[in-house]
């Protein structure tokens, strides 16, 4: 079997005495669509600050696509071709949308190109997210749901690999959430990206991928494909024992 | 022994006015993310009103303080309106905010200073209050440094006592942990911002009143109690009045004793290196856990 | 922070413009009396010190306060090379000797954000003053050092021109390059930059370096006006102060902004400073409070805000 894009070995994350990461193991391979579920403060965020080397784990091993980034800058993951986008939009407010989006071909994409060249400029970016008409925009400016928009295309810009999405559908209508599941489907088909996906809006997320892993208190619970894990009893445990969060 | 022990006080007496000083511009920075490069200014101001009241009224200093702290209270409130509030209501941001106060904060300190200047001039000015020595434990201290060194500390837990016990106190402490919570729980900035930051300068008065009994006072006196103040907050940590107390008395005593095995001229730089060290090695504070 | 300067070409008559602009201030030394070009050496001065600062505090938010260390270390640079350096050397060597102090320190301090770091970039300047003093006093027994033959005011006027034009050359080539997009991506999200493959810290240490560079060039290219150097005279906080002033004033995110508003601040110091000292820092002051609180951001503002408004209309 080929080299992964991610190999993450029993990795764990303690804040003092919390242990927010639980020595959780998982492999990504290229061209993989991966929900990731679990309910409120079950360390989703936290695994994907450490995936995206912003945060470095306390104990474990992170190799992207073969080499070893374990306590490397969030840099080194971005040039490595780990791009992500934040819970809350993090765009650049006072530089356009296309200037956002430049920003990563400038930096983490610039010794890559994307295997689809439709998508190897910020004026192709932002038309395949369909802000083509948003492009000299200031992105402060945006609407909140073009912002998160906005965010996949600066992480596209990095001309990923690997694309770590958290939470694309918060605050966005029923009919936008579709959207974005279709728009995160094309950007694996036609880029040929691995991509992991956070997802409150659970039952569109699991419409959307082939497989899904569960954390819970900072375990990974469980890890198949969607129809399985929704019927793994440590699953249905986890969202109803706790609080009955999520909208499974 | 009887050496060391007025070495030691000389130091406690310096670092009980640090904390003074200190925790107003604590509380301004904690909670309004206002850098107050001017605070040393108000502590200059205070010094000079009880100067005034002494030689002008013949008020005993002592009996001035609360007003000199009242006067201060006001004049901090004043400053507050005009200058912080219309940053806070247009800054997007604590950065934004951050940046901009400081930049006031230095235009405050340009007024205050030479407003102090064309006032009452360069000279250097002092009076003399209960200068005779005290002998305690075979060492001599003067009476007016014991009392300033007194006022100092009960000035500290006052402050201490009031953000431990009372309402206002806990308003305070839970506004700066979490802005959006308190505020979600009905705690009204419009009232707290303004009373907080005219306490802070009413501190700052108090300290350069007290330093009024102690020391000759100038126009320029107050900016090195600004930059030692920061110091003393880099030591406590933000937002902690209790580490500002520990982190005056001893830098206080760092100075102090600093100062006897090297040289005084040596005095600023042993507070610079102290600070630098700290910030560098920990950051949060050195009673930060 | 607007990147709307990012990627504009300047048009043929700005060109023209400035090449009359330049040329007018090289002939300056030969047509104004000596009042006159002490004021523009002032203002050459500043402007040079305010472009250089914009160029990395007003792009990354990290308010630095250094200016005051690097200015007096470029001086002393020619105050210790007095006898055996030619002024450009000197001058040269100032602004590399700076440019490693920012390093060394950036290396140290760059991670801390906020008050905190312009506090400890302002207590460097102090710690740097406190122990050259304490150095020269113990070590060389002097207080200051003396300099007897200084070279020409045109020589100096000139020399300072280069420095200040070549810190804006700077400026303007940083902000349309690579380099200038990553410092602006750290003013407005450090983090988000580093996720989009910036080398954060290493940006801000180069960038910090660099700004460091004229003002030690500067530092040492005006030493030589003071004749007598010591410490509290060239770590003078009022440098560091001033240059802050200047660049939030006039528009810390522009070049041009830093520029117009050294000349207004050169012009008010020294028509104000002599007469009425008290009453010139008060009126400085109060322009500060004012221009913060209703003009926040500097006078760049009022053209840019007319030129978007064009584009509107």
């Amino acid at each position: 079997m080929a080299e992964p894009v991610l190999r993450a070995e029993e990795v764990s994350v303690h804040f003092g005495g919390l242990v927010a990461v639980d020595c959780v193991s998982l492999e990504v391979g290229s061209r993989e669509l991966v929900g990731m579920i679990g309910p409120n403060g079950a360390g989703k965020t936290t695994l994907f600050h450490t995936l995206s080397g912003v945060l470095a784990p306390t104990s474990g091993r992170l190799v992207v696509a073969g080499e070893n980034l374990t306590g490397r800058g969030a840099h080194i993951y971005a040039r490595s071709g780990v791009a992500r986008t934040f819970q809350t939009p993090r765009v650049f407010a006072a530089m356009s949308a296309e200037e956002n989006v430049r920003f990563g071909l400038e930096f983490a994409g610039r010794s890559r190109t994307h295997a689809h060249d439709a998508f190897d400029n910020a004026a192709s970016i932002l038309g395949f997210l369909g802000l083509a008409d948003s492009a000299g925009i200031p992105a402060g400016e945006l609407t909140p749901a073009k912002q998160r928009l906005l965010e996949i295309g600066m992480a596209l810009g990095a001309r990923p690999k690997l694309l770590l999405l958290d939470e694309v559908a918060a605050g966005l209508t029923e009919g936008e959430v579709e959207l974005a599941a279709a728009l995160i489907r094309r950007v694996r088909d036609e880029l040929g990206l691995a991509v992991i996906w956070i997802e409150h809006a659970v039952r569109v997320l699991m419409k959307s991928v082939e497989r899904v892993v569960v954390l819970h208190q900072g375990r990974m619970i469980a890890d198949g494909a969607p129809q399985d894990v929704a019927r793994d009893p440590a699953v249905v445990e986890a969202y109803l024992g706790g609080e009955a969060g999520g909208e499974a | 022994m009887g050496f060391w022990l007025e070495l030691a006080a000389s130091g406690l007496i310096t670092g009980g006015i640090y904390a003074v000083v200190a925790m107003g511009l604590n509380l301004q920075y904690g909670l309004m993310r206002i850098m107050n490069i001017s605070h040393g200014e108000f502590l200059m101001v205070g010094a000079y009103l009880t100067w005034w009241a002494q030689t002008i009224l013949q008020v005993n200093p002592l009996v001035f303080l609360p007003v000199v702290a009242l006067m201060l209270f006001v004049l901090g409130l004043l400053v507050y309106r005009l200058c912080f509030r219309p940053i806070a209501r247009t800054a997007a941001n604590a950065e934004v905010v951050e940046a901009r106060s400081l930049l006031v904060a230095f235009g405050l300190m340009f007024i205050v200073q030479n407003l102090a200047y064309l006032v009452w001039g360069a000279d250097l000015r002092g009076y003399t209050f209960l200068s005779d020595s005290v002998e305690i434990g075979g060492a001599r201290f003067g009476a007016n440094r014991l009392l300033v060194f007194g006022f100092a500390l009960a000035a500290s837990l006052a402050l201490l006592a009031a953000l431990k016990f009372t309402l206002f106190g806990k308003a305070v402490r839970a506004m700066m942990q979490s802005p959006t919570g308190a505020q979600l729980v009905g705690i009204d900035t419009a009232v707290l911002h303004p009373a907080v930051f005219g306490a802070g300068i009413a501190l700052a008065g108090v300290a350069g009143a007290l330093l009024s009994m102690v020391y000759e006072i100038s126009p320029s006196m107050g900016e090195p109690y600004t930059v030692t103040a920061l110091i003393v907050i880099t030591l406590g940590g933000l937002g902690s009045a209790g580490g500002c107390l520990a982190g005056g008395l001893l830098l206080g005593l760092v100075e102090a004793f600093g100062m006897h095995f090297t040289s005084p001229s040596l005095k600023m730089l042993l507070s610079y290196g102290v600070f630098i060290l700290v910030l560098l090695a920990r950051p949060r504070g050195l009673f930060a856990r | 922070m607007t990147m709307s300067g990012f990627r504009e070409r300047p048009s043929r008559v700005t060109i023209a413009a400035l090449a009359t602009g330049v040329l007018a201030l090289a002939v300056a030394p030969w047509v104004l009396n000596e009042f006159l070009l002490s004021l523009a050496l002032t203002c050459l001065m500043y402007a040079g010190l305010a472009v250089s600062w914009a160029m990395f505090s007003g792009a990354t938010n990290y308010l630095s306060l250094a200016t005051a260390a690097f200015f007096g270390i470029g001086a002393y640079v020619t105050a210790l090379g007095y006898e055996s350096l030619t002024y450009p050397v000197s001058v040269f060597l100032g602004g590399l000797a700076a440019s490693a102090f920012a390093a060394i320190v950036g290396v140290a301090i760059l991670h801390l954000r906020g008050a905190y770091f312009a506090v400890l970039t302002f207590g460097l300047g102090e710690l740097v003053r406190h122990a050259i003093t304490f150095v020269e006093k113990k070590y060389s027994g002097t207080v200051g050092r003396v300099l007897t033959e200084t070279p020409e005011a045109a020589t100096v006027y000139l020399t300072v021109l280069v420095v200040a034009l070549a810190a804006v050359a700077v400026c303007v080539a940083v902000r349309s390059s690579r380099f200038g997009l990553a410092l602006a991506g750290i003013g407005a999200d450090e983090q988000r930059a580093q996720t989009l493959g910036v080398n954060t810290r290493l940006v801000k240490i180069g960038g910090f370096a660099l700004s460091a560079f004229f003002a030690g060039a500067l530092g040492a290219a005006m030493a030589v006006r003071w004749t007598y150097i010591d410490p509290p005279a060239v770590f003078n906080p009022f440098i560091g102060f001033q240059t802050v002033l200047i660049a939030m004033v006039g528009g810390a995110q522009t070049v041009a902004g830093p520029l117009v508003a050294s000349i207004v601040f050169s012009l008010l110091t020294e028509l104000l400073r002599l007469q009425f000292p008290y009453l010139f820092l008060i009126i400085l002051g109060t322009l500060l409070i004012l221009l913060v609180l209703y003009l926040p951001g500097g006078i760049a503002s009022l053209w840019t805000r007319k030129r978007a408004g064009k584009r509107d209309g």
